[in-house]
């Protein structure tokens, strides 16, 4: 994570490369049914993390994993001939993994008209409607009741990233509502019953799996609009996607899908009937990129903007803690001074995403649940401090003791000779090394979407998948974060070279 | 002024100061002259408490120095009363000449800033550096800084002012600039120790001058009976 501090503006040229490799992989040929017959075993990708009723670790067999798409990944590969094996990957990436180790993605991928111009979509398996959660006890008890703004303002309501139930979200212009993504649906449970956020709309049969944990929500309103799940395979396997589609559809003929259905509770007669007559595929989407690029780029800017403001926010932050640690380690009371030196290995000894979960899920169980971007802030301030104070703690090393002397020779007492004389010339000589920090930090702020902070590396992850223009939209935001880091570049070089005529 | 009982001191195993007994009184100027290591510097900065010693007592301006570590609060009277000036200078590099010269009046004794800096400029005017007010330690000359250094000793009004090898880093010439503020100050009653292994500067300055060597005091008296031989 912090392996590019050295240099401030490599970050959108690594940036670029990660993702040209992304795209590569995807180029590369999938296998087709006779290879897939021949190595007896079809490669099915899901996300265990997404949780119940559809892939999920099993309570009595740890190691195993269990959920009705477990069970109906099975069918199809028998219905294909061969055994199925399972490989896990992050669900809003799971398609790029189709022609890598992949065959197949069966993991409540929804039928939506994009995902067809960049994979098959075979016909459906299931028909979900979208749910809204909310806290028993709260005022939400419709999705209507959205339309106007709550008691705190805006309604703050999670969905999945990347997900049917959060586009839906964000279309809804009519909703008084902050879109909060999620990288699990268990998490936007949890944060709905902790109260950081109001409500969480997912597909019915999530909730309805999850309902006797999360005893304290209820499923606010009817379930309501909702579509199809479909099995996700490459467009170079057109024999493996019509087997897979006449495997879906012997399933479902035969009864087998009903018996499955019923066994997970999911489903009665209508799901059937639903999917006996959903074989029709909607068309592809196919936008130009210009307007693609028009539509896409107030959200760039916008989430450009949240980089820009966590960044700025939580590194004066980082800076103010870390040369109080690094005064309080060289010049405070004794029995402080391995404490801060503790902190400082722990901090730093341990990733920020951690730091992160720690802040934003742990802390709400013992009483203090931050908003999203407070702990943004906090953990990112917190991580800092650590290397700031190192920085800081060598700085003030590096003014020359003759300065202390001076200024306690004059009567002054040690803090007015630190706040007046060493602090001010040690801030300068860090001067560089600091500002090269502050460029870090704009980088790592995007770890802290995993905490549901939408920022620029999140957002372009979502609309480059969920729109199939990885490398155009990849450009443009490698521009977004160069138009960020290179002012400071400049800024630090100019420290430097001040120093230089100084010295 | 100044009365140094038994002063002893050890570094490292090595005697620093032994058993030194010195009396500094009001008006007067006092060379302490004698080779490098031989522990001028040491006795002049165990008398504002930079060092600590080991026995013996220091009595200055009327405040009491022990043996060992000393609390805080009696160290930062010692020095409002003891200004120092440096070999180094060590002017404050992120201050100007003037604000060097302001700080510790405005920080240590409360004075408003534009008092201080008005009487600031009075005391660089004293040294012949007005015009340099603005100016960066790093700009000026070692002569320079060094009178920006006495100046600021000066701005506390200090009852003593200890010089610790005041012309040792600076070229004659620059020397020479030096030495006259420190004649001057002299003629003007201002009560100085001076440590300085140059003898004209010893020999014009001081009124009493002591030689010490391998920290021990070996000769006393007036310039022209220790500096003759």
């Amino acid at each position: 994570m912090r392996d590019m501090r050295k240099s401030g503006t490599i970050s959108p040229v690594a940036f670029l490369a990660t993702v040209a490799l992304t795209f590569a992989a995807v180029q590369t040929r999938a296998a087709e049914l006779d290879e897939v017959r021949a190595r007896g075993m079809l490669v099915w990708a899901a996300d265990q993390e997404g949780g119940g009723p559809h892939v999920f670790p099993d309570a009595d067999a740890p190691g195993q994993l269990t959920g009705f798409e477990v069970e109906l990944a099975g069918m199809i590969a028998a219905e294909l001939g061969v055994k199925a094996r399972f490989q896990q990957g992050q669900w809003d990436r799971l398609p790029l993994l189709l022609g890598r180790s992949v065959d197949c993605v069966i993991n409540g991928i929804e039928l939506l008209p994009e995902r067809k111009r960049d994979y098959r979509c075979s016909r459906p398996y299931y028909a979900y409607a979208l749910q809204l959660v909310a806290r028993r006890d709260g005022p939400i008890d419709d999705l209507e009741k959205l339309g106007a703004p709550g008691p705190g303002g805006r309604w703050r309501v999670g969905a999945l990233t990347g997900s049917a139930a959060e586009a839906l979200l964000r279309s809804r212009h009519d909703l008084e509502v902050d879109v909060i993504g999620y990288d699990g649906t268990i998490d936007s449970l949890e944060q709905v019953q902790s109260g950081v956020i109001d409500a969480a709309l997912m597909d019915d049969c999530i909730f309805n799996f999850y309902a006797d944990r999360f005893a304290e929500l209820r499923a606010a309103g009817r379930p309501f609009g909702g579509g199809y799940y479909t099995v996700l395979t490459a467009h170079d396997t057109p024999r493996l996607a019509v087997a897979i589609d006449e495997a879906i559809g012997r399933i479902v003929a035969d009864g087998r899908l009903k018996t499955l259905y019923d066994r997970w509770d999911l489903a009665g007669r209508q799901q059937v009937l639903a999917l006996r007559d959903a074989a029709e595929i909607p068309a592809a989407d196919r936008r130009s990129f210009a307007r693609l690029a028009a539509e896409a780029m107030p959200m760039l800017l916008a989430s450009a903007g949240m980089t820009v403001l966590l960044a700025c926010l939580a590194f004066p932050l980082a800076v103010v803690v870390g040369l109080g640690i690094a005064l309080g380690r060289l010049h405070g009371p004794p029995a402080l001074q391995p404490l801060l030196a503790a902190y400082v290995e722990v901090v730093r000894g341990t990733p920020l995403m951690l730091q992160l979960y720690a802040i934003f899920f742990l802390l709400p169980k013992v009483g203090l649940a931050l908003p999203a971007l407070v702990a943004a802030i906090a953990g990112l301030a917190l991580n800092y401090s650590a290397y700031e104070s190192e920085i800081y703690r060598a700085g003030l090393k590096a003014v020359p003791t003759g300065q202390l002397e001076a200024a306690l020779a004059l009567g002054m007492t040690k803090w007015q000779a630190l706040r007046h004389v060493i602090v001010p010339q040690a801030v300068r000589l860090v001067m560089p090394p600091v500002t090269n920090d502050f460029i870090a930090m704009f980088k790592d702020t995007s770890v802290c979407s995993a905490i549901t902070v939408i920022e620029l590396t999140k957002r372009y992850s979502v609309l480059a998948l969920s729109t199939g223009r990885i490398v155009e939209l990849a450009v443009v935001t490698a521009l977004l974060y160069l138009a960020m880091s290179w002012p400071l570049s400049i800024l630090s070089r100019r420290f430097e070279s001040r120093q230089e005529r100084a010295a | 002024m100044i009365a140094v009982t038994g002063l002893t001191k050890a570094r490292g195993g090595v005697t620093a100061l032994a058993d030194v007994d010195l009396e500094v009184r009001p008006g007067e100027v006092t060379a302490i002259v004698g080779p490098s290591g031989s522990g001028k510097s040491t006795l002049l900065r165990c008398v504002n408490g930079l060092e600590t010693f080991d026995a013996g007592s220091v009595c200055i301006a009327g405040h009491q120095l022990a043996p060992g570590p000393q609390p805080p609060r009696l160290l930062e009277r010692v020095r409002r009363d003891a200004g120092m000036v440096f070999q180094q200078f060590n002017l404050f590099a992120n201050l100007s000449a003037v604000d060097n010269v302001a700080l510790a009046p405005r920080v240590v004794a409360g004075m408003a800033t534009e008092e201080a800096r008005r009487r600031a400029i009075g005391l660089l005017d004293r040294v012949g550096l007005a015009s340099f007010a603005a100016a960066r330690p790093g700009t000026l000359s070692g002569g320079q800084q060094q009178r920006v250094a006495i100046a600021r000793a000066l701005a506390m009004e200090p009852k003593v002012i200890l010089f610790d090898e005041p012309t040792s880093a600076l070229d004659p010439a620059m020397s020479e600039e030096v030495l006259e503020v420190i004649v001057d100050l002299a003629r003007g009653g201002q009560t100085m120790v001076v440590v300085t292994h140059d003898h004209a500067l010893a020999r014009r300055t001081a009124t009493q001058v002591v030689e010490l060597i391998a920290g021990r005091i070996t000769r006393l008296g007036p310039p022209a009976a220790v500096l003759a031989g």
